[in-house]
């Protein structure tokens, strides 16, 4: 009985036990009172997400009941007004919205349950299921891309125009300084390139890159490449009786490539700018001045000072970027054809009206990100001094 | 670029060190520094003739690009290019071919006569019922027809200054060119003959003007949320940046989505709706710009000038309104700027997901929808005009916004 109750409510004994440790720790250490003050901020915020999400989802046109009585019109049974005020007040949806809102808080952090989905007919858990998974691990793969193309390249591009010591420098002749400025007017015009691609990928928006690909196929006159797997291998499963299907692997990763490329894409252009801009702001600090006085050149300097302080603020943006890919991913998934929870998203809010599905995915969308933040705010916090010693005092 | 290499190997000219330099103005100085990238200047010149044109986008286009100005005899048509010279000589002003249409080919008496499925399958699976075969068009190539400038058209409304009563609508009906008789279709037609060219005009206005909305009303709201954040500080701070958190941390175009769909459940004319999807874009974007102008507040509040103006008996919304938010207002005009394109993608996503506007509208997101169609991919190609003026108004106000940001920034110069 009692046990019954512990793993029915496991979710509050695990955000309880973990502000506990914080709270007992944040006694000695004031590392842990920040980090316990952290937690209770990302608690809040989770809490203001989700009453704007919930009241959001008021404003969508239609009920559950009236959805309900529709579907059970649909199989031929007569209905009145009567009826659906019978159902409306069996589904609790004649009480006022703080009462609704306050109750779907606790079934979620009591039991970890999201509510029941109208239009699929069943717990949004459930119907849900391992699509918001797919869909995360497409954000990630996004953001992978972005980070591996932009971290180098906006760090080479920052490279290139930040050598203004080359043609100034007293150790060089005449001669060398004049070579030195042809190689420096060669490195701005690569720079100029790398911003160019970057710009492109400001302007060009997710749907129409995808759109174009898929044009390009369409003029190539190959298959084109959407939805997750070709129609061969969709019905097949992962492990037929001959063991594992190494044929529907290699042709999801042929199809994968498409939606992972089409989202980075924006991501990385601004990326790109972000740690260009970031590492030509740190290249002119005197710290960098003064490590050169010291003695320290070349690669070390490079590296050991600039990149290396450039990078704490990247790391911290990790929450929002995930955040800006999955903006763009329900245009995508639709452009593209995939079924993962952006195309769920988009389906329970223009087409279904399926209130509690959408809340649910964009609560868990939320609680993505701002564990996120949690997370990378506290690594830095006990990584980075400069972060250390701001919020620490 | 180029003129810093050529700065690099020409001459060495002293710089000037006269005294207007210093006695200049924050916007005089961040017009010389802006002028002095070349990028940017051209990208401005674009982008001024873009928006220009799509202004006066009556005048400049040719037909209208309502269903009233359908060219029904000419559907799905491709776009007819300007010649100078053909086979029959050199002309100096330019022309165009006539068209005519052709009657689709259907046998009937073989239908009736032999009768029976087997023919109709036939014809069914020739091809000539399909849309391309039913829109084929002759060109005859001996008639030409000249192109002629100031043209007498349909009427439209230059400029409308009415307001309450007063009635100051400017109408014209002269446009820039035409043709003769008949009409010229620069990017061809679409499926119900309306002219492609004309309506990417029209459509970039409209796309603009919703952005200037949406952007009017996100900077209120940014500002009343920094303004009051920064100034009163403490509880009050502390409840309205959680609040902004939150917002930010959810996703915004599945928010732009739910707000377009509770919209269409109300019943809005065209024009309300368009309001009201530029007034929701708008007021749920104000976190990244509140958030900086709190910040700037919360140091700023603390200065002499302040407390001089809170001795003065200065109400705190009049120290807010007045002192303390011109103090950033360098940095909130370049924000505003760099966010034009974004809350253009914004529209156009909502729009293209069909939600935002809707078809009859011309706005560059309606438009761009239609490059989602497989038969518009494979057979009416010209359709994706609007797909590269779009491409490039993006371009133009990136390029506008990065150079009058670094324009803005007091410290460039060192870099």
């Amino acid at each position: 009985m009692i046990a019954d109750f512990f793993t029915s409510t496991w979710l509050l004994w695990v955000l309880l036990s973990v502000a506990g440790f914080l709270f007992w720790r944040s006694r000695s250490s004031k590392y842990f009172l920040y980090v316990f003050n952290r937690y209770l901020l990302a608690l809040m915020t989770l809490l203001i997400v989700s009453g704007i999400v919930f009241s959001l989802m008021e404003v969508l046109p239609g009920d559950c009941a009236e959805k309900y009585i529709a579907y059970k019109s649909s199989q031929g049974e007569m209905i009145t007004q009567a009826d659906i005020a019978a159902e409306r007040s069996r589904m609790g949806l004649d009480r006022s919205l703080i009462v609704r809102w306050s109750s779907w808080i606790t079934d979620l952090t009591l039991r970890g349950d999201l509510g029941f989905s109208c239009a699929k007919r069943q717990s949004v858990n459930i119907a849900l299921g391992d699509r918001f998974w797919m869909s995360f691990g497409f954000c990630i793969a996004g953001l992978l891309f972005a980070y591996l193309i932009a971290v180098p390249f906006g760090i080479l591009s920052a490279y290139m125009i930040n050598k203004p010591w080359l043609d100034k420098n007293p150790k060089y002749n005449k001669k060398q300084r004049w070579i030195n400025s042809i190689g420096l007017s060669f490195n701005k015009v690569l720079d100029l390139k790398l911003r160019m691609i970057s710009y492109l990928g400001l302007a060009l928006p997710n749907f129409l890159l995808a759109l174009s690909i898929i044009l390009l196929y369409v003029f190539a006159g190959e298959p084109v490449p959407t939805g997750l797997f070709s129609d061969q291998w969709s019905a097949e499963p992962w492990f037929a009786v001959s063991g594992f299907q190494y044929g529907k692997l290699t042709d999801f990763l042929s199809h994968i490539w498409l939606p992972i490329f089409v989202i980075g894409w924006a991501a990385t252009a601004l990326q790109l700018q972000t740690v260009r801009a970031l590492v030509v702001d740190e290249s002119n600090k005197l710290y960098v001045d003064a490590a050169r006085a010291r003695g320290v050149d070349g690669m070390s300097l490079w590296v050991g000072y600039p990149v290396r302080h450039s990078i704490s603020p990247l790391f911290n943006s990790i929450g929002f970027d995930f955040q800006r890919i999955f903006n763009d991913l329900p245009i995508v998934a639709i452009v593209i054809g995939m079924t993962d929870s952006a195309a769920l998203l988009i389906e329970a809010l223009a087409m279904t009206n399926d209130q509690e599905m959408a809340a649910a995915i964009l609560f868990l969308v939320a609680l993505v990100v701002i564990s996120m933040n949690f997370i990378t705010d506290i690594v830095l916090a006990a990584v980075d001094p400069r972060v250390r010693n701001s919020v620490l005092g | 670029m180029i003129s810093s290499v050529l700065a690099r190997f020409g001459p060495k000219v002293k710089k000037s060190q006269d005294e207007s330099y210093y006695t200049a103005g924050q916007l005089a100085l961040i017009k010389a520094r802006f002028m002095r990238k070349t990028s940017g200047v051209v990208a401005g010149w674009v982008l001024a003739s873009i928006i220009m044109v799509s202004f006066f986008a009556p005048f400049f286009a040719p037909i209208d690009p309502t269903i009233r100005g359908a060219d029904t005899n000419y559907q799905r048509g491709a776009p007819q290019a300007f010649y100078f010279w053909d086979e029959q000589g050199i002309s100096l002003r330019p022309f165009t071919y006539t068209y005519s249409k052709d009657k689709p080919k259907i046998d009937f008496m073989a239908l009736a006569g032999s009768g029976g499925l087997a023919a109709l399958d036939a014809l069914t699976s020739s091809g000539a019922l399909s849309s391309s075969a039913q829109n084929k068009y002759n060109i005859d190539e001996q008639q030409r027809r000249y192109v002629q400038f100031f043209v007498k058209g349909w009427e439209y409304s230059l400029i409308d200054f009415s307001i309450a009563g007063l009635n100051l609508d400017l109408r014209w009906d002269r446009h820039l060119f035409g043709v003769e008789q008949g009409e010229i279709h620069l990017m061809g037609t679409d499926q119900d003959g309306k002219d492609v060219f004309s309506r990417t005009l029209h459509a970039v206005w409209i796309t603009v003007s919703i952005a200037v909305v949406a952007l009017i009303v996100k900077l209120f709201t940014s500002l009343l949320v920094g303004g009051i954040s920064g100034y009163f500080g403490g509880r009050v701070d502390a409840v309205l940046m959680s609040f902004t958190e939150a917002v930010r941390v959810i996703p915004s175009i599945p928010v732009y989505l739910a707000c377009a769909v509770a919209l269409s459940s109300m019943d809005l004319t065209a024009v309300q709706r368009y309001f009201a999807i530029a007034v929701v874009i708008g007021a749920l974007d104000f976190a990244t710009l509140g958030r900086r102008l709190r910040t700037h507040i919360l140091t700023e509040r603390n200065q002499d000038y302040v407390l001089a103006a809170q001795l003065c008996g200065s109400s705190s919304w009049r120290i807010i309104w007045r002192h303390l938010i011109p103090s950033f207002s360098s940095y909130i005009i370049v924000d505003t700027l760099i966010n034009f394109p974004y809350v253009i993608l914004a529209e156009t996503s909502l729009s293209f997901l069909g939600l935002g506007l809707t078809e009859p509208v011309n706005s560059l997101g309606v438009l761009l929808q239609k490059a989602q169609d497989p038969d518009i991919q494979q057979n009416m190609i010209w359709q994706f005009f609007p797909v590269l003026v779009f491409v490039v108004l993006i371009m133009a106000f990136v390029f506008v916004g990065d150079a009058l940001r670094d324009a803005a920034d007091p410290y460039s110069e060192k870099k």
